[in-house]
This record gives structure tokens, C-alpha cells and sequence, in this order.
């Protein structure tokens, strides 16, 4: 064998490898991340994030001038303008409209009685949704709340880390048996169909909700999801929702969820348990730093000072 | 032309070959390494764990001059701590003392008695080096912020050693006061979430910790343990194996920011960027630590914690624990955090307080700087004679 036939080789070699290398391995900005996993799955490892209005409202809808509204000078619900809560946040509190992920005629098919409480949910979304006292999230919750969330997947469990309160959940792959309790976060039970991770979610409690619009569900709520890949950086989530305490009949949600391409994309602290100790137990302080009650009612003073050359003021006065 | 491209694809091919075997073989050459390897190669910690055995921390003053401790001495401690009744001894049911105590032994599992007489194994003595003159004042003044609110309960009265070093006398002027530093602990005041401490406020877990249990699971490329420790305080941390930067300095965290790597069979942890309401043992912010976790055996996962802060102790520790491979199925249960979500603790305790300024007030009560809610009373009970006296 010539020298000039053994340096064609290993340059050919190196063509060869540079493809296969191509073909299997993407650098996707967390280092470079080989589309499968050592066992033949889809690797879903890394930081991901759904990109969607579904954390406001699973339903297709309008924006809206904020999350809690007012009744205007006109009587129309589209004329309604921000309440005090949100007021001096401005544009930045508005809730932005969505095509909707909810799949089919895109309606929650709630039984009569379940579709009053959701409306009732909705009036008194600042009481009750639980994302606003920093409690676990739950499932599907979890995945389309606008955070980061870390998929770590190994051969037998995988982990999901989700930016939201710290929540996270084991995905047993090998079939561990459930809590004797309900629980926030459910109990995952994965498995591979093809190139689907399907994830079977009991355990649940009736404690959670799906968005900020007020759809809840009961403690028998079933959830099962299917994480397909598109791309080695898009996936598929699919959650079927099953509950016959609230719905006549199971429903779905898709959307797309991306990865967090960032070289150094992970998921930080969101130290929601401390910062939501005032939302929670200002009322209880010795020297309370909201100051104005009417009964059982806390009255929320909006005071924002206009820093002098502020043009619009100038011009137009208070 | 033909035979030479034949002679190409073979040596292609080979080569091809030899690149495949590379791949999977073994890191380290003919002797494969007897701890267990992911499919992907990397050291397999996963599974759930945690220390079977009781250690102190640091190593009673008793034990001084013994490292560890012979399979005799084990039995007779054992035996001894077993015979503890604890917080069972509620003599003083219903009273201000017992509350304060809140758990009775049915929440306390006393654990076997471990091989060694501290987690620290450097420096040699098993004890924490001194603290530096700055975080001695540091400490000094948060202690006299403490005994002052103190100053006005029968604990000081009865001169408990709750109130060593400070004295009896009416509420503190002190008591309007801010706290020198951010308090992460019991204050004797509940004017608002901020002066109960981070345990009450469901917020008590620390990096490092050598209580409660961890579940690793790993993926090439990150490292995932989450760590159920507390009362449902439990915590998520994510440990990126990529060779990218700690964080800016300017963001802070709770549990710090972990960049690790393998070296050899031991995934080796950095860890800074830790927060200013994070306390480990006074540190703070300028907490900096190296984690050596180590598959030693089947069954075994030696976890070793080099623990250094210039601003707070006068030279670096290490903490070295066993910790043991559980059950899956039986430890399957009640991992979620949920303190947060089911914390009447906090706001009873600020209400309370708030009815007994009223009732005060009113003349119908005593003086609430007069009742102490910062002791914690549970070694009454009776001693461990492995950690008591230390």
C-alpha cells in the first residue's frame, strides 16, 4: 500500500466520520448533544420551554388589558380596562391573546355543573389559582408554564426540573408503584412507544389547575402525555386528559416545545416560596406594608410617582 | 485506478474498525473498573440514598482523641440511645415549653449508631475550624440581638441555657429593632414572616447537607439529585457537566450554581454563587464548595465536602459521608415538597402573635416579649449519649 493511497484512506476516513458525526450528533447549544440516546431513544436531555399563551388560558382567545379587569364606561366585557392589582404595570401586564392548544373544536367538554365552577374560577382568578401562592404546578401544568424546564434521561427513570417553585417529578420507566396518597406532581409511569415517550400521570390531587383561566380538574384526574421528537431541538406534547368528575368525555392539548438553544442555557432558582410570603401573610404582619382595608377586603393603593420630564405629563397636566 | 480505490475503502474500513472498538471500550484499557458504568459510560450513581447510620457532625469534645469507634462501643451506644424517651416526657403538656417542643419522638427515627465519632475528617480533630475574628463579631452580634429579645421570658427568668450569656430584665428597647442581619432563624418576635426562621418559613434546606435522602438520576451531559430532606422541604439541583462558566456573579442562589466533571470513577462538583439568605453553619454568600461523589460499591456512595468561606472560617473543612443504596420500591413514597403548600405553622404564628398584642393592649394578657417562641425546648427529654455534651 502506496503512502499516497494510505493518506486518501484517512482522509476519506475523516470524510466518513465528519458524516456519520453530522448524521447523529447536533450541536444544539448545550454542548453537543447525539440525537439518540446510548439505548436507541430519542434524547430528550437538555433545557426545553413551551412557547405559547396556554399558562393564560388552554382555550383559543382575545388579549385582554389585564388579568384582573374592570368595568369601564362602556358595559361591553371587550371594553373593560385593567383593576387596580395590575393597573400601574400598564401594557406590560396585559395578557396577550392565543390560537388555542386545545385540540379538536378547541372546548373543554366540562359536565354542566363543572362548567359553572370554571366560570366562577375564572371571576376569582386572583384568590384562587394556586400558581399565585407559589404551589407545585402540577401536570400538564408544569411543561407550558413560560419557564425553562430540564429534561435529565436516563435508561430506567427520567427527571423532569421545572423552573416554577423548583417542582420536579421522576418518570419510572420501570414501573414503580404509586403512592398510597395523592399528590401535587402525580405519579409518572413512562414507556416507549417507538420513538414516543407516552407517560402515564395518576396520584393526582384536586388541588391543581391547567392555566389562569380557572380549568381545574378533580382528584381522578388521568393524564397521559406523549413527548414525540420533530427535529432534534422541537418535540410534540400531547396530554390527554381524562376526569369524569368534571369531564364528559377526554380531551386533548398539543403544542410544540423548543429547546433552549443558549450554549449555557439551565434552569435557575425561582425562589417563589419567599417572595410570595407578602401576597400570602402581609395581612399578618405587625406593621402591615399594604395599609388600606375595607372589611374583609384588601384595598390596594396604586401610587406611582411621575419622575419629573416625563413629557406626556408635562404637556397634557394630571 | 479501481484496485487503488479497493485498497482505500479496506483501509477505510479498518480504520472505521478500529474507531468502533475505541468507542466501546472500556475507559482505562483491559481491566474494566468494577463500579457500575451508565450505558453511555460514565459512573452509574443513580438510585435512591442515604446515610444508614448516625454521625455527628463534628466529634464530641468527649470523644476528642478517637476517630472511630469499636463494634462494642457501637452496641452499647446503640443500646443507650435507644433508651431515650425524648419529647415522650411531656410533663408540662398544654404549656408555652411544650409547644415550643411540637414533636415527640414518633417524628425523631434515632438511627444505628455510626462507625465514626464525626463527619468531619478534616481537620483531623473532626470539628469545625474557628471561625475568623470578622465572623466571630458577626456571630457575637447576632447572638446579643437574639438574647435580647429573649431578655424578658421565664427562659431567661429560669436562666435556661437558651439564655447563656444574656440576662432577665423587662423588654428590650431592642425589641423595635431591625435584626443586624438578614435572620434565618428563630427570633423571639413575630412581627412578621422574617423573624421566624427558615424551617418555619418551609425554606430550611441548605447545600451541603448530610440528613435525608437523595435520588439521583443522570443523563450524559448533567447530573439531576434531588434531595428529600426536612419536613417536605425538599429540593431540586441539576448539576451541568458541560464546560461552560459559573454564572455571573451578580445572580444569586439558594443552593449555589454546580458545575461538575468526572475524574476517573468521581463526579467532582464546584459550587458558588450561593445566596445571601442562604446559612450554612454562618456562611453565607461566600460559600464555596468541591463535592467528590464516589460509587464505592454496590451498595455504597461516598459523598466527601470541601467546605471553604475566607469571610467565615480561618481555613477549609471536609465532611465525608456513606451514604446507602435504599429500596425503590419501599422508599417509593411522599418525596414531593409540600411544606409550602400545607404551611399553617407560619401564619398561626404571626396571627397568634397579633391576638396577644391585642389582648395585651386591652389589658387581657401578658406582654407577648414575655413568652418565648425562639427555643427550641427537645432535648428535654433526655441527652444523646452520642451527640450530647459535644
Amino acid at each position: 500500500m502506496s503512502r499516497r493511497t494510505l493518506v486518501a484512506a484517512v482522509m476519506a476516513t475523516a470524510v466518513v466520520t465528519a458524516i456519520v458525526s453530522v448524521s447523529v450528533t447536533r450541536i444544539t447549544g448545550q454542548s453537543s448533544r447525539p440525537a439518540r440516546t446510548a439505548d436507541g431513544k430519542p434524547n430528550f436531555s437538555g433545557v426545553w420551554q413551551a412557547i405559547n399563551e396556554a399558562n393564560w388560558d388552554l382555550q383559543a382567545h382575545d388579549a385582554r388589558p389585564g388579568a384582573v379587569t374592570q368595568k369601564s364606561a362602556y358595559p361591553y366585557v371587550y371594553a373593560e380596562v385593567p383593576a387596580a392589582p395590575v393597573l400601574a404595570l400598564g401594557a406590560a401586564a396585559i395578557v396577550p391573546g392565543s390560537i388555542g392548544v386545545v385540540q379538536g373544536d378547541g372546548q373543554i367538554p366540562y359536565t354542566p355543573a363543572a362548567a359553572m365552577k370554571k366560570a366562577e374560577n375564572a371571576a376569582h382568578w386572583i384568590d384562587r389559582d394556586p400558581e399565585l401562592k407559589c404551589y407545585l404546578p402540577g401536570i400538564p401544568r408544569a411543561t407550558y408554564m413560560p419557564f425553562p424546564f430540564q429534561i435529565v434521561q436516563s435508561t430506567s427513570k427520567i427527571q423532569m426540573i421545572y423552573t416554577f417553585s423548583n417542582a420536579a417529578r421522576t418518570i419510572h420507566l420501570d414501573k414503580v408503584a404509586g403512592p398510597p396518597d395523592d399528590t401535587w406532581m402525580g405519579h409518572s409511569v413512562g414507556r416507549w412507544e417507538g420513538d414516543t415517550l407516552v407517560v402515564d400521570v395518576t396520584n393526582f390531587n384536586d388541588k391543581t389547575w391547567f392555566d389562569r383561566a380557572g380549568n381545574f380538574h378533580s382528584d381522578a384526574l388521568h393524564v397521559v402525555e406523549r413527548f414525540t421528537p420533530i427535529t432534534a431541538d422541537a418535540l410534540r406534547y400531547e396530554a390527554t386528559i381524562e376526569d369524569p368528575n368534571v369531564f364528559s368525555k377526554p380531551w386533548t392539548i398539543a403544542m410544540p416545545i423548543y429547546r433552549r438553544l443558549e450554549p449555557n442555557a439551565q434552569v435557575l432558582d425561582y425562589p417563589c416560596i419567599d417572595f410570595t410570603e407578602e401576597f400570602m401573610y402581609g395581612h399578618l404582619r405587625k406593621q402591615q406594608l399594604v395599609k388600606h382595608w375595607e372589611g374583609e377586603t384588601i384595598a390596594v393603593d396604586i401610587t406611582r410617582k411621575v419622575p419629573p420630564g416625563e413629557r406626556l405629563f408635562d404637556w397634557y397636566g394630571k | 485506478m479501481r484496485k487503488r480505490l479497493l485498497q482505500v475503502l479496506g483501509v477505510v474500513a479498518v480504520i472505521l474498525a478500529v474507531i468502533a472498538l475505541l468507542k466501546v471500550a472500556p475507559a482505562g484499557g483491559a481491566s474494566p473498573s468494577p463500579t457500575a458504568k451508565t450505558a453511555w459510560g460514565d459512573p452509574d450513581l443513580q438510585g435512591i440514598w442515604t446515610d444508614d447510620y448516625q454521625t455527628p457532625l463534628q466529634r464530641p469534645v468527649k470523644y476528642a482523641n478517637k476517630a472511630e469507634f469499636t463494634d462494642q462501643e457501637r452496641a452499647e451506644l446503640d443500646r443507650q440511645r435507644a433508651a431515650i424517651l425524648r419529647r415522650n416526657q411531656r410533663v408540662e403538656v398544654g404549656t408555652e415549653r411544650d409547644v415550643a417542643g411540637a414533636y415527640n419522638a414518633v417524628f425523631q427515627s434515632i438511627k444505628h449508631t455510626g462507625k465514626r465519632t464525626s463527619l468531619i475528617v478534616d481537620p483531623p480533630d473532626g470539628r469545625i475550624p474557628a471561625l475568623t475574628a470578622d465572623a466571630k463579631q458577626r456571630a457575637d452580634t447576632d447572638r446579643a440581638f437574639r438574647l435580647a429579645l429573649l431578655q424578658a421570658t421565664e427562659t431567661c427568668k429560669k436562666g435556661d441555657p437558651a439564655c447563656a450569656g444574656g440576662k432577665y430584665g423587662p423588654r428590650s428597647p431592642r425589641y423595635n429593632e431591625m435584626p443586624p442581619f438578614y435572620n434565618t432563624g428563630r427570633l423571639n418576635r413575630s412581627n412578621g414572616p422574617e423573624d421566624r426562621s427558615m424551617m418555619e418559613r418551609c425554606m430550611a434546606a441548605v447545600l451541603p447537607d448530610f440528613t435525608g435522602y437523595r435520588r439521583i438520576v443522570q443523563a450524559p451531559g448533567a447530573v439531576s439529585i434531588f434531595y428529600d430532606v426536612g419536613q417536605g422541604q425538599g429540593w431540586q439541583r441539576v448539576i451541568t457537566l458541560d464546560q461552560v462558566p459559573h454564572l455571573p456573579s451578580n445572580v444569586r442562589q439558594r443552593f449555589g450554581d454546580s458545575r461538575g466533571h468526572w475524574e476517573g470513577n468521581t463526579l467532582v462538583v464546584d459550587v458558588t454563587n450561593f445566596s445571601p439568605k442562604s446559612d450554612f453553619q454562618g456562611a453565607r454568600e461566600n460559600l464555596h464548595l468541591v463535592e467528590r461523589w464516589t460509587r464505592t460499591d454496590a451498595k455504597t456512595l461516598e459523598y466527601t465536602v470541601t467546605i471553604e468561606d475566607p469571610t467565615t472560617w480561618t481555613k477549609p473543612w471536609t465532611v465525608k459521608q456513606e451514604m446507602n443504596r435504599q429500596d425503590e420500591q419501599a422508599n417509593r413514597i411522599y418525596y414531593e415538597p409540600r411544606c409550602h403548600e400545607g404551611n399553617y405553622g407560619l401564619p398561626a404564628l404571626l396571627s397568634g402573635t397579633r391576638a396577644e398584642e391585642a389582648a395585651f393592649a386591652a389589658g387581657k394578657g401578658p406582654d407577648p416579649a414575655t413568652k418565648d417562641s425562639a427555643t427550641d425546648f427537645g432535648t428535654e427529654g433526655g441527652v444523646d449519649a452520642l451527640t450530647g455534651g459535644g
